[in-house]
């Protein structure tokens, strides 16, 4: 069966240049490359954080010496040389921020471009921006708005500043320093990042959002999130990121802790779309991210990601649901184009009773690339009447491309239910014909297939996400039927 | 580095993976077998150190408990069938040809051997090396080290060679005893089926009460166009033995192969079966059940490699799992480039009835092409609470509302078995294990 136009706007759409691809050109203050103990004593010194911070990070740092980059994924890359990245980097002015008028015209001209532009974040969207521009954060919005109902949202530097018991007593304790190999490294050298807490039985009025993009040639980014949703609170965190084009490698190792106190619900959702490099998969974003989240009793954590970009991706949002009655949920559309690589997934780890677990993952792969579905799914033998559904179906575009699944599933109690079903498959021919007949073409009855298979992940995605998902999946994936 | 064009059937093997502990525990275990088993060294040994010795973080081995494998190998006692008091055949009223093993060694007294033209059927040391597959030659034995001990330990098992269009008249069946204190057996069929043949083969692993030691069984099978091969394994076997059973079979066009494995009793079983569909328009069928009690531990390795288009494999295994028992199912689908419009289908279910029963499932899936319906499914439960009440209000006590559910479970599988009288006896050996005092009690 063929479509007029097909190979056309494959072309078109492979061929397209990443779209926010530029370089914005702002002095900073770099790091010389490598790292060492001195390397992090010197991030520690210039964000004049407490002593008990850098034990911590020189800590890290021994476990992470000790430990083996993972070559178990399903991944190939050329391993970055960890000796060759600057650790650090802060755009050079370093005063306050009072307005956003004290904001260098430069910064403010990339903000534009991404579409993120301040006043109009401030005034249309009601969204509280964290910006973070490699690594220090140089505007925040709505922080008033949010201080009088006792929420606090900051930088990371900020929140060890003015909130280190809060700090010190969640940092590390849902991904410890030597749970892995980036997770040791981020813990040694992050420099910033975003912190939330939420009051008992505060429901946050608006969607909390931060930017991140990597802007500085040749340094890596190591972000620190944190967010605590103390007992009976609610919070929806947002995190979108776009960053300009680059020819080399640039590695993001970024560490997110969600802790859901009793009965507090967190939705984190992301958008991600850095730069996956080109058609051959040169340049492009090295993703290795740990996110997990605590959930205790009656608490409840869903992660919500749509995954468009990056050259290789790493990363499997997870939930430890501690607490009685608790619930870990979890939705994903990840795309691979051409010659990217994903290797993503979810872990569910049931200790309490009752609690109950969704995952639902739908990769598409197009182009050269591979996009593998990696999952745990762990009940121990405490987790009494826990109960758990899977759902990840894959959908080939070309036959150049591959879908994988390794889902892991451990049950250690008899009282429990767990589902996993997972299809392959390619856009049905029946469909497009089903489509072409009625007079819509080949380009729209793709999009209009593959945003249908996807809706179950975008419908969980807040409103001011859903629009910017939606326009990624069509970018991404357009007529690339094979 | 890896390459990810096309699938990696095996984990590769890689030195960082062996663990030098389990790589030394390994190397005094087979040097023990070699004092048992009389074997030279041979070319074998270069391969096998550099094959990782299972332990925790072998891919492949990261649900096995290989901790409690070095049990000491003594000697073996070198009797037949009749002397072990083992019944030939264990099948009642089954009418088949046979070879019967006894400690890894041929009982000619107690076996049948089909004689036709067209067909050589022998025990495998009667076949001199030369016509035998070339050792080493199979992917599994490249990989796994456990699989390359067979080739180099296995000196007896089943040669058959099935001439083209000749379909044998009657099941042929193999059986294994084991007995006695720290044997080790090493068993290794070599199976060629030719086009347009046909054969059915029952795989029957017996052992004593008391019985202690090690069965390490590998089948090489190559069904040619056309042809079709039934194979039902039954491992049913007391004391403590550590079962291990490789299968490797490779398809040509058209053929079709049923593979049933039915694990009744067994202390350690491990069951590794690839299959590989090479010409078009394949077909392969895997079913298994487990009902492990106690301590016992199952463990099912499936790999099926989709290589050519049109290819079709259906996989489905189930489990109840009782006691301190223990299930691992890890069932892989490879689908390469070239073959498309691929459908394969995969499902695990599993009942968990105690308290303390483990299940480790993982269906995997990798696709390379894009013209297929690959789907696989697992579940993990328990016993359906509405159709145990729905028996009880009608008068069914919960026992046999238990029996009726799990008959209803297995029979799913056992419902396909190729050979009526194999499919009543494990109905039969399973009652008599889980003292379930008839099927059919329970259904009146």
């Amino acid at each position: 069966m063929a479509y007029d136009g097909k190979d056309k706007v494959l072309e078109e759409v492979t061929g397209k240049a990443y779209e926010f691809g530029f370089t914005t050109e702002i002095e900073s203050d770099k790091a010389p490359a490598g790292l060492s103990e001195d390397i992090i004593r010197l991030i520690s010194a210039k964000k004049e954080e407490p002593d008990w911070l850098l034990q911590w990070r020189l800590e890290a740092f021994a476990v992470w010496q000790t430990m083996e980059e993972p070559d178990w994924p399903h991944l190939n890359y050329e391993k970055p040389d960890y000796q060759a990245i600057s650790y650090y980097a802060a755009p050079k002015q370093k005063k306050q921020l009072n307005s956003l008028d004290e904001v260098d015209p430069e910064l403010r001209r990339t903000m534009d471009k991404l579409g993120i532009s301040m006043e109009e974040q401030k005034r249309l969207s009601g969204v509280a921006v964290d910006f973070v521009m490699d690594s220090v954060s140089v505007a925040t919005s709505f922080k008033d708005k949010l201080a009088e109902l006792g929420i606090i949202f900051c930088s990371m530097s900020e929140a060890v500043k003015e909130h280190p018991e809060l700090v010190r007593r969640h940092l590390g304790t849902v991904v410890p320093t030597r749970d892995n190999f980036f997770s040791a490294l981020n813990s040694a050298v992050f420099t910033d990042g975003s912190f939330c807490y939420i009051p008992k039985g505060v429901r946050c009025p608006m969607e909390l959002s931060t930017y991140f993009r990597i802007n500085e040639s040749g340094t890596g980014q190591f972000e620190r999130t944190l967010v605590v949703a103390d007992e009976g609170s609610y919070v929806s965190y947002l995190e979108g990121c776009t960053a300009p084009q680059r020819d080399e490698n640039q590695l993001h190792a970024a560490v997110v802790e969600l802790v859901a106190l009793d009965e507090a619900e967190i939705k984190y959702s992301t958008v991600q779309n850095w730069y996956p490099g080109d058609a051959e998969g040169k340049g492009g974003v090295y993703n290795f991210v740990t996110k997990r989240g605590i959930c205790h009793r009656r608490s409840k954590i869903s992660w919500t990601q749509v995954e468009t970009g990056s050259a290789v991706t790493w990363k499997y949002p997870s939930c430890i649901l501690k607490g009685d009655h608790s619930v870990g949920e979890f939705y994903s559309v990840a795309v691979t184009n051409n010659a990217q690589q994903a290797d993503t997934g979810t872990k569910m780890i049931h200790l309490g009773k009752h609690t109950h677990s969704t995952i639902i993952s739908k990769g598409i792969s197009a182009g050269n690339s591979h996009n593998s579905y990696r999952g745990l799914v762990q009940i121990m033998p405490s987790a009494s009447n826990a109960r758990n559904f899977s759902q990840c179906d894959s959908l080939l575009m070309t036959d150049t491309s591959g879908a994988h699944t390794f889902p892991y599933i451990e049950v250690k109690n008899p009282t429990a239910q767990v589902e996993h079903e997972a299809t392959t498959s390619k856009i049905g021919e029946d469909q497009l014909f089903y489509c072409l007949q009625r007079g819509i073409d080949a380009e729209q009855a793709i999009s209009l297939i593959v945003n249908g298979y996807a809706k179950e992940v975008l419908n969980q995605l807040p409103m001011e996400f859903a629009v910017e998902a939606q326009k990624l999946l069509s970018i991404s994936l357009e007529g690339s039927v094979g | 580095m890896r390459d990810l064009s096309k699938p990696q059937v095996m984990d590769r093997p890689r030195k960082s993976t062996q663990n030098s502990k389990a790589q030394e525990a390994g190397r005094k275990w087979v040097e023990q077998l070699e004092k048992q088993l009389e074997a030279a060294t041979s070319q074998f040994d270069e391969a096998l150190a550099t094959l990782p010795v299972p332990h925790r973080r072998v891919e492949r081995w990261k649900y096995t408990p290989v901790n409690g494998w070095w049990r000491a190998i003594g000697k073996r006692a070198q009797i037949t069938a009749k002397q072990a008091g083992c019944e030939p055949c264990p099948i009642p009223g089954l009418d088949a040809y046979r070879l019967v093993f006894v400690n890894g060694e041929f009982d000619a007294e107690a076996s049948d051997l089909p004689v036709y033209p067209g067909i050589v059927c022998s025990p495998l040391s009667l076949v001199p090396q030369t016509d035998q597959a070339p050792r080493g030659s199979n992917s599994l034995e490249q990989e796994d080290w456990f699989a390359a001990l067979n080739g180099k330990f296995a000196k007896e098992g089943l040669f058959l060679r099935i001439g083209d269009g000749i379909s044998l008249d009657r099941p042929l069946l193999v059986h294994h005893h084991s007995t006695g204190e720290g044997c080790a057996a090493f068993l290794r069929h070599d199976i060629e089926i030719g086009v347009n043949a046909e054969i059915k083969l029952i795989h029957w692993s017996t052992a004593s009460q008391p019985s202690r030691g090690v069965v390490n069984i590998s089948t090489k099978a190559t069904v040619g166009s056309n042809g079709r091969f039934q194979l039902d394994k039954v491992q049913d076997e007391e004391g403590h033995i550590q079962h291990m059973a490789f299968e490797e079979i490779q398809q040509a066009q058209d053929s079709r192969v049923d593979v049933y494995t039915m694990t009744i009793r067994g202390q350690w079983v491990r069951n590794d079966a690839s299959f590989r569909l090479d010409g078009k328009g394949a077909h392969a069928e895997l079913n298994g059940i487990y009902l492990p009690d106690n301590t016992e531990f199952v463990d099912n390795h499936t790999t099926v490699d989709h290589r050519a288009a049109h290819c079709t494999s259906s996989e489905h295994y189930k489990g109840i799992l009782y006691g301190k028992s223990t299930g691992v199912f890890n069932g892989k689908v490879f689908v390469r480039p070239d073959a498309q419009q691929t459908n394969a289908y995969q499902q695990n279910a599993n009942i968990l009835v105690s308290d303390q029963a483990t299940m480790n499932a993982k269906p995997e899936l990798e696709i390379y092409a894009d013209d297929v319906k690959c789907s696989h499914g697992c579940t993990i439960g328990q016993f359906d609470e509405e159709a145990l009440f729905y028996a009880q209000s009608r008068g069914v006590g919960v026992d046999a509302a238990k029996a009726m559910l799990v008959h209803a479970f297995i029979d799913e599988i056992l419902d396909g078995v190729a050979v009526h009288e194999v499919r009543l006896e494990v109905n039969h050996r399973l009652a008599e294990k889980h003292q379930w005092t008839e099927w059919s009690d329970h259904l009146e």
